[in-house]
């Protein structure tokens, strides 16, 4: 059967029915990512320097990636080009050039949807956060699998009903051996044979329960005040034969001393905390949510423990001082306590172990040149200026700066008490990252969906470039027209989420 | 357009196309050199509200080429304006409720320790 106006437009709209449906399509997308972009203002407008979770964390870590965000718009233009000439190719009966030009467009989603891999894993897997119980925090990376609490266990009571119990996973050497408390004659040799004791178990308390249950309910039917209530033993606790050692996840541990581990599914250890803090690669220190009277005794700098590190950073933040006082001075006016608490002067590189001159920041701009101390403060009043320091009251510190505990001069050890949140930087870290993985994915995902199309169109389009030639240059302009908006899209994402 | 356009249109069309991806790729250097360049940064010394105007008013203008130029709406029948210009007047009505959070109390509490300026706490301040 005939399709109409697949290739001749009707009469009443003008347009074939393919082009009205892609713009009512489209029409829907720009609601649905208009939406998210609101989202994105809204919450951007809505970020109060110093009062709320800034925008966004690690500023400068973020803008490492601006290069890979813009190989990825050139990327996208590049292909939106290509996409618009496959379709000129086509009618000019042109297949050669239409296959050349398609699989262009197809090449260039499949690098964009790898650079964006590159930036995910980059984010997830190798950027982190520490906020300290003052709000400063640090941002560089956590050394791999030292966020877990080193534990050795020797007791382990737990439930026999729900999931399996936290403990089982974090167990990292098991070959001494368990046996069962009450029932010694019940061993298991390692956790996977507790972990299927459990499961065996589970299922026998379950029916254990179901029979009580039954036979409660039928003597309360008898006789209410004698009837005997409902009694099965859900706990059992192993006892190991020597220490079991863990690195326990502190996403499931509700609370731990140096004796014991509560898990948040009621698996409670005892035995002994072997290391409570955290390895930590610092590459910067951001003080946003530091008052500035507070920063210079803020405990991020007992963490550190690297004079230079605190004097790198102060000496930073007078830099950006003196460029802004100087920018306002000239217009007569006072910093903005906005500008006073945000990241500009608030967020800095440090080198563990480096000299105290070094201002490098490499991801902000270089504003203005090194300038003579003195009268920077002068004529520019604000009530915040006092706390502004400047090279010549802060002490020079250890040029050498000195190892921390840590696996070498850069490393340093955090102690679990003095953290507030850790974390990569996922969609937890913040408005601004969950608000960026949202829009970037659904952007990804429209990359994905639109290659497919165009793909399609090629590999199997040649039967019906033979039978007609116009038909497919219609599919071709329609699969352009939603290849165009994903475009559109990333013209906006680009500058909003790297750049400004 | 489909089926309409000779042999020569396509030759016009085709330089157009050329000159649409240079200025797209101009552009989009001129938008990387707003958050890196110096001599491109306007405003107070960062990213402020003037460079963030000039980013977007930049993505505004690579966005009307790619939509006139690329997506044809340069000369497009008049029921696609239409609807389009449906969509925007929906999407502004929808921005526009945003604007109500102004008087979101919790927005209040912020701005009241915004005004206490040294003296920031962790705690809320409320008005009671």
């Amino acid at each position: 059967m005939e399709i109409p106006y697949e290739v001749t437009p009707r009469r009443d709209t003008g347009l074939f029915n393919a082009k009205l449906g892609i713009w009512l399509f489209l029409a829907s997308e720009v609601m649905l990512f208009g939406g998210l972009f609101s989202a994105y203002v809204f919450l951007r407008v809505g970020v109060q320097e110093g009062v709320d979770t800034p925008w966004p964390w690690g500023i400068n870590v973020h803008k490492d990636f601006v290069y890979l965000g813009f190989l990825n718009t050139l990327v996208l233009i590049l292909s939106s080009v290509w996409v618009v000439f496959a379709w000129v190719a086509l009618k000019e009966r042109n297949w050669r050039k239409f296959q050349l030009y398609m699989y262009g467009v197809v090449a260039c989603a499949m690098i964009f949807m790898v650079v964006k891999g590159i930036e995910y894993n980059s984010k997830l897997n190798h950027h982190h956060g520490i906020k300290l119980t003052d709000n400063s925090v640090m941002e560089g990376t956590i050394v791999h699998g030292t966020d877990k609490i080193d534990f050795t266990g020797t007791k382990f009571t737990f439930n026999l009903q729900g999931g399996l119990p936290g403990f089982i996973k974090d167990i990292t050497k098991d070959d001494v051996g368990f046996s069962l408390e009450g029932e010694e004659s019940v061993e298991f040799a390692n956790a996977a044979e507790v972990k299927a004791w459990f499961l065996k178990s589970r299922s026998k308390v379950a029916n254990e329960l179901a029979l009580e249950r039954k036979r409660y309910r039928s003597e309360l039917a008898v006789d209410r005040d004698s009837a005997k209530p409902v009694s099965v033993n859900t706990k059992a606790t192993v006892i190991a034969k020597g220490p079991i050692q863990m690195k326990a996840n502190p996403r499931k541990v509700v609370a731990h001393s140096a004796t014991s581990l509560s898990y948040k599914d009621g698996t409670s250890v005892e035995g002994k905390l072997v290391r409570d803090a955290v390895e930590f690669v610092v590459h910067e220190v951001d003080m946003q949510l530091v008052l500035p009277q507070n920063q210079r005794t803020s405990i991020v700098w007992d963490v550190i423990g690297d004079e230079g590190a605190k004097k790198q950073f102060f000496d930073a933040q007078k830099l950006r001082y003196d460029e802004l006082a100087e920018y306002y001075e000239k217009r007569g006016k006072t910093i903005p306590l906005s500008t006073m608490r945000g990241y500009i002067l608030n967020l800095h590189p440090v080198h563990i172990g480096g000299h105290g001159d070094d201002h490098g920041d490499g991801d902000h701009k270089e504003h203005g040149k090194e300038k003579k101390d003195g009268d920077h403060h002068a004529g520019v009043s604000t009530h915040l200026s006092e706390a502004i320091p400047t090279a010549d009251t802060e002490s020079a510190g250890s040029e050498e700066g000195h190892e921390h505990g840590g696996h070498d001069e850069h490393t340093i050890s955090v102690p679990r008490d003095k953290i507030k949140f850790m974390g990569n930087h996922g969609p937890r870290y913040g408005n601004y990252y969950a608000i960026y993985f949202t829009m970037t994915a659904l952007h990804g995902l429209h990359v994905v969906g639109g290659a497919l199309v165009l793909l399609f169109m090629v590999v199997f389009g040649k039967k019906l470039y033979l039978k007609n030639p116009e038909h497919l240059a219609n599919r071709v302009e329609v699969g352009g027209l939603f290849w165009h908006f994903v475009d559109l899209v990333w013209i906006f994402l680009f500058p909003l989420m790297y750049l400004l | 357009m489909a089926g309409s356009t000779t042999s020569t249109d396509f030759t016009k069309e085709k330089s157009a196309y050329k000159v649409v991806m240079w200025s797209l790729f101009v552009c989009t250097f001129i938008t990387l050199g707003l958050g890196k360049l110096d001599f491109l940064d306007f405003g107070p010394p960062g990213a402020d509200w003037v460079d963030i105007l000039v980013g977007i008013s930049l993505a505004g203008v690579k966005a009307s080429l790619v939509s006139l130029i690329f997506m044809h709406l340069n000369h497009e029948k008049g029921l696609i304006y239409k609807m389009l210009l449906f969509t925007l007047a929906f999407f502004i009505s929808l921005m526009g409720l945003t604007l109500f959070a102004g008087s979101d109390p919790i927005v209040e509490q912020y701005e009241t320790l915004q005004t206490t300026k040294g003296n920031l706490t962790e705690t809320p301040v409320t008005n009671d």
